[in-house]
């Protein structure tokens, strides 16, 4: 089989030499690598090759959905008891707190109102499903369910039970991609829920806390301070828990403090995810959108 | 008389999509860094096996897919793949022959030379890990390489 090559080796070929080839493949390389880092041109392309791409996603994403059918379908009956009964008290719970919010959220309307400001509390959401595939560890991304055909826009924000989760990079026909908090590039307005002070978290890699960027010595922050998004950049909604703080260190002879911020929601073992939609995209959306009061009764 | 039309294109291809899936499958977290470069070696053995089958734009191709599928810049893998395929190409004869060892010696140098274009182009990734999978898909070579002769001469790939 191997020797073919060697021996009819034709004299001259007509395809172009290998170092040709390389070279063109370098050139090609180049230029998509410089406009598809520089310029936006290429989500035509990055959409097809992910619809190419999605039927290996979801082959890879089956074991391990298969394994989590075959322990949801042969679960014994105590366990279920146990857990319907967690959930319940669960339900109980969070519906009373569900009953005090709403009754805050409509004086705190009222006080808007007199105040003359625009303010909405109520946020719709679409819950989306992430594929359970790997990414490059390098890159803190996950690949959801949910794509153009649903609705799904780009820097849409994406949140968990607990907290914020990331934001909408890349939306294809069928699926998005989400960059978590901890992404490396990513950076969330947030502030501190006791006092109102203002910051930008940052990501710093898989497994490590998020940082505050630019905060001075002087700043006013404890261990265990809650920060929520800040609304300030108009990408994500206010209030929404970001993280809390973990340690705070202040260097000698460096300008800015050292704060470590754990996040609140659940990056790793999150399966559904809540994609915020805006209230001018309420009309034209589908019936699959569920309202934030309505997916709290079904849970 | 040998007939010269190329075979198995599909066994070939198949080969590729189920390392795609090895690439893509998920594993504990501490285990993630430690993931071998599945496609690059099933690239690199075809490269090496059937030279005048498996080009330049066919690495480039997958180098692509591979980029857009683990979530890079568009460019930086296909020009990679493409290269280390030249590389292999350019060199198959004196490859051959070398005991499986140094075999494994040198796709680890190729997967070292990927991941380090990779780290370079990539703006603010933390890099000390670059060299991992090089070394873990040095050590799973001999696998994939018996894996896929196996498979080349069961189905008759040429």
């Amino acid at each position: 089989m191997f020797y073919r090559a060697e021996f009819i080796k034709p004299l001259f070929s007509q395809a172009p030499s290998l170092n040709a080839r390389l070279l063109l493949a370098f050139m090609v390389s180049i230029t998509l690598f410089l406009l598809d880092s520089r310029l936006n041109y290429f989500a035509p392309v990055r959409a097809t090759l992910a619809t190419v791409l999605y039927p290996i996603q979801v082959a890879a994403a089956l074991p391990s959905d298969l394994s989590r059918w075959t322990a949801d379908f042969f679960q014994d009956r105590t366990a279920l008891r146990n857990r319907n009964n967690k959930l319940e008290s669960m339900q109980l719970l969070s519906s009373m707190r569900l009953q005090k919010l709403q009754a805050l959220e409509r004086e705190n309307m009222r006080l808007r109102e007199l105040l003359g400001s625009s303010f909405r509390l109520t946020e719709r959401v679409l819950v989306a499903e992430l594929l359970t595939i790997d990414l490059d560890p390098s890159f803190q991304q996950v690949v959801v369910n949910k794509g153009k055909r649903d609705g799904i826009f780009l820097g849409q924000p994406a949140l968990d039970a607990s907290g914020v989760m990331g934001q909408v990079t890349e939306v294809y026909p069928f699926s998005s991609r989400v960059v978590l908090l901890t992404d490396p590039s990513h950076g969330i307005p947030v502030q501190i829920n006791r006092n109102g002070v203002r910051a930008v978290a940052t990501g710093r890699g898989l497994g490590n806390p998020l940082q505050l960027e630019h905060l001075p010595h002087n700043v006013d922050v404890r261990e265990g301070d809650l920060l929520v998004t800040s609304g300030l950049g108009g990408r994500f909604p206010v209030g929404y828990p970001v993280g809390t703080v973990k340690s705070i260190h202040f260097p000698e002879g460096r300008a800015f403090a050292e704060v470590a911020v754990e996040p609140a929601a659940h990056l790793s073992t999150s399966r559904e995810l809540l994609l915020v939609l805006p209230i001018e995209e309420l009309e034209n959306t589908a019936q699959s959108v569920v309202s934030m009061e309505q997916s709290d009764d079904t849970k | 008389m040998i007939r010269n039309r190329p075979q198995g294109r599909i066994i070939l291809l198949m080969t590729i999509i189920i390392a795609m899936i090895l690439v893509i499958i998920p594993m504990p977290d501490s285990l993630r860094l430690f993931r071998p470069e599945w496609v690059l070696m099933t690239l690199l053995y075809w490269a090496l096996a059937l030279p005048e089958r498996v080009g330049i734009g066919f690495a480039w191709t997958v180098g692509l897919l591979m980029d857009m599928m683990l979530g890079g810049t568009l460019g930086i893998l296909a020009f990679s793949y493409a290269l280390v395929t030249y590389l292999i190409i350019n060199f198959h004869l004196q490859l051959r022959q070398y005991p499986l060892w140094q075999q494994a010696l040198m796709i680890m140098s190729l997967v070292l030379l990927v991941n380090v274009i990779k780290v370079i182009f990539t703006p603010m990734v933390a890099s000390g890990y670059f060299w991992i999978p090089a070394v873990v898909s040095t050590l799973v070579w001999p696998i994939v390489y018996a894996v896929l002769r196996k498979i080349r001469r069961v189905f008759g790939v040429s």
